[in-house]
Formats: C-alpha cells, structure tokens, sequence
C-alpha cells in the first residue's frame, strides 16, 4: 500500500483553500490589538464605575501594591499568552510556571509590601467580604480573559487546556491588580481568599472554557 | 547516530521498521530546534514563510513539501486511506487558516505534525474507533525476499512489531512512531507531544528497550527453527 497522498488531493486541497480566504496579517493584527485594547478599556471601565477607594490604607501601601503585582500580571501574559517564536506557543514548561507560580509570586509580592506596613495585616474582613472579592475579581477579567481568548483562537494544537489555563491565570491577574484600587481589606486571609484564590479559580475555568476556544479543532457542518 | 539517518522512507516494509527499530535509541540526540541550536530551515519553512508573505502560488509547494510525510504518518495511524486524505486535507486546510498569524522563522514541520496529530485523535474520539494496528496489511517491499522462511520472519516481526506498539503507553508509543518512523527530531517531537525533550526521550527509550526484549525473545524463537 502506497503511503503517497494520491495525486488529486492536491488539486483538492488547492480548490479547497481557494474557497477559504484568509484575511491579511495586517487585518488580523488590527483586530487582535482591537480585542486587547477593548479588554483593557472594559477593564478600567469598570474601575471608573465603581470607583477607586483608598479606605484608611495609606496611598503608598496601595501603590507599592498595584506597582508590586502589575509586574507579575505582565509577566504571565508575556509568558502565557504570547505565543513566543513557535507555531505551538512557548514551552509547556512556561505555562505551567505561570499557573502554578503566579499565585505564590501574588501572595510574596504581597508580603513584602506587608512588612513595610504591618499594621495592614489586621483588618475586618469576613468571609462575605471574600466572596465579594472573588465575584469582583471574576467580573473585572473578564474583559481581559476574552481578549487573550481572541489572540490565541484556534492555535494550540497540543495543550489548549494548559493554555486556557495560563490564559485565564494572566487574565485574573490583571483584575487582581486593578482590585487593590478598591478593596480596602488587606489581611492576609483577605488576600489570599479574596484576591489570589480567584486567580487561581479562573485559571481552572480557563482550563475548560478558554481551551475549547484556543485548540484546533476539525470544523464540522 | 542522527535520530534523522535511523528513519525509514515512508515506504519501507514493515519488517524493515522491525529491524531498524533496534537501532540505539540512547544515542547522542540532536537537539535541532532547541533554544541552544539554530535549526536549519527546511522547504516547508521557506514555503510557509512566502505564502504567510502573500505569495499564494507558495501554498502549492508547501503542500508538496508537507504532505508525504503527514499522509505516511496518517495512513499508519488510521490504516485507513480515505479519513487519512480527509486528515491530510483536514490539517492543510487549518495550516492556511493560520496564514495569517504564522511566526516569520518558526518551524512548520513540528506544527504540522501536531495539528495533524490533534485532528486525529479528535477523529478518533468522535468516531469511537479503535486504532488496529494488527491487521497484517503485508508491505509490497517484502515480496523482495525470496526465500519463504524470510517472509514468514518478516511476516512474523511486522505483526509483532505492531502488536508490541499497539500495548505500549500511549505516551510511549507516540514517541516513538514520531521519532523512529516518522523521522521528526525528539526536539521536534518533544514540541508535538507538548513535552520536554528529556520526557520524550524516556519515552522513545522506554518504548525501543520494549521493543527489542520482545524482538529478542522473536528471533531467538525462529533461530531455535531453522535447521
């Protein structure tokens, strides 16, 4: 048996593709920087509606905050969502860095903010106050999760999970950032149920739904 | 050795993948796509790079230069010609819908095995079909050997052969079909399977000592046989 493709296929291929215009790399750039820009922008939106809250912390514990976790949040979405120089995205390795350390780096960023303002480990936060951040953080990425989603549909053929993953963990991280201009808790139980769990939960979310929207997958119908 | 030079042409007999098979998969690697090693760009590089360019008549060529190996590596996976051109066109079609976001100087063969390799196991799932891999669909290669004792050996190693890939770990497996039959790098593979070159190794390596204990065990057997 011959494990040639027979000679017509090519000819069917060709008809094929012919039938599918792509559109140019110029387009799709444009649209890919659209998705992220209006990720960003519904980001902030949200910011500017519910407004920035200084509570009783002082601005330089906020900023020093904002300023420690903005890093990280760039950081997993270079290493997570940016496909790097392969056609399969950036090693297995990265992204699983970036699920798994992301929440430690959070919460030692965190801690070493903490130690320079002490008196922000106490506070009164419950657990309903945790919850509400959670929701927060949840509702503030999504903008960001569906601009990520946009840049990398239909690319990863290999771990579209472990993408989805690092994608929603990136996405999550951002919202946590932009979180610290409103939150007025800063306990560390608060941190770490209401700011650094939901990173961790839509990183597992982004591991079912993100995933189905970056793999490949056989077009039916 | 170069994993390159231990590959078969796509159309060697089956017995023939037997016996190369037993060539050292603990060798020195070559590490061709690493960080470390600048890999050399092949056609279906520069095919890509001209048609992701604008250049549609480049598409042509990429096919040419893509498609032997991606219908071999099919054909052996499905052992079925028509969803392997469905596979095949399946996999061209995903390669030009990324056109428009290919990286200029990423390599095409890897992608494309792991496109090829994804729409096949979603073939799979969805049609709920076993992969058989022993129905003794004889090789036209073989009937080069004349004497009848030689074809029931190679007869007898083909179907082994399968059968002992057939039982090996998934993860093994796919190792090492990529590597040993269907000539990719283990870096080029590692980035297939989505793992790290030193877990594909393990794997090719765990799947080749499996292979030749049991080869082993074959050919003591017939040489027990023969007078």
């Amino acid at each position: 048996m011959s494990s040639l493709p027979p000679p017509d296929l090519r000819s069917r291929i060709l008809d094929a593709i012919e039938r599918e215009p792509v559109p140019s790399r110029a387009a799709r750039s444009r649209r890919r920087a659209l998705a992220v820009v209006i990720g960003f922008a519904s980001l902030l939106t949200a910011l500017a509606v519910v407004g920035p809250k200084m509570h009783a912390r002082p601005a330089a514990y906020v900023a020093a905050l904002v300023f420690a976790w903005l890093p990280i949040a760039a950081l997993a979405t270079w290493a997570g969502v940016t496909p790097g120089r392969s056609m399969l995205g950036r090693p297995v390795a990265w992204r699983v860095a970036v699920v798994t350390l992301t929440p430690v780096a959070l919460m030692a960023a965190w801690a070493g903010v903490a130690m320079i303002w002490p008196a922000m480990l106490q506070d009164t936060s419950t657990i309903k106050r945790h919850f509400i951040c959670d929701a927060a953080t949840l509702g503030f990425s999504i903008g960001p999760l569906v601009a990520f989603t946009i840049v990398r549909r239909a690319s990863d053929p290999v771990n579209p999970r472990l993408t989805g993953a690092a994608i929603g963990t990136a996405a999550a991280t951002w919202a946590a950032v932009v979180l610290h201009l409103i939150c007025g808790y800063t306990s560390g139980a608060h941190m770490l149920f209401g700011h650094v769990a939901p990173v961790v939960l839509l990183a597992l979310i982004g591991s079912v739904l993100t995933a189905r929207t970056v793999a490949i997958r056989t077009k039916t119908g | 050795m170069n994993a390159r030079a231990m590959t078969l042409p796509s159309r060697a007999p089956a017995s023939a993948v037997a016996v190369t098979a037993l060539a050292p998969v603990a060798a020195p690697w070559p590490l061709r796509g690493t960080s470390s090693v600048v890999h050399p760009r092949t056609d279906a590089d520069f095919a890509m790079e001209r048609y992701a360019g604008g250049d549609t008549a480049a598409f042509g060529q990429l096919y040419d230069a893509l498609s032997p190996r991606l219908f071999g590596y099919l054909l052996r996976q499905t052992r079925d010609r028509a969803r392997a051109e469905d596979l095949l066109q399946q996999t061209m079609l995903q390669i030009h819908r990324a056109r428009d976001r290919f990286i200029a100087g990423a390599e095409v063969t890897p992608w494309a095995f792991a496109i090829a390799r994804r729409l096949l196991v979603d073939d799979i799932r969805r049609n709920r079909r076993v992969i058989l891999s022993d129905d003794g669909d004889p090789d036209p290669g073989v009937s080069s050997l004349d004497r009848a004792d030689d074809l029931v050996h190679a007869g007898e190693l083909a179907v082994r052969v399968q059968h002992i890939l057939a039982r090996l770990p998934h993860s093994q497996r796919a190792a090492f079909e990529l590597i040993k039959q269907e000539g990719l790098t283990v870096a080029e593979a590692a980035q297939v399977l989505g793992t790290t070159v030193a877990a594909v190794k393990l794997r090719a390596h765990r799947a080749y000592e499996s292979l030749r204990a049991a080869l082993g065990d074959l050919d003591s057997s017939l040489e027990g046989r023969k007078p």
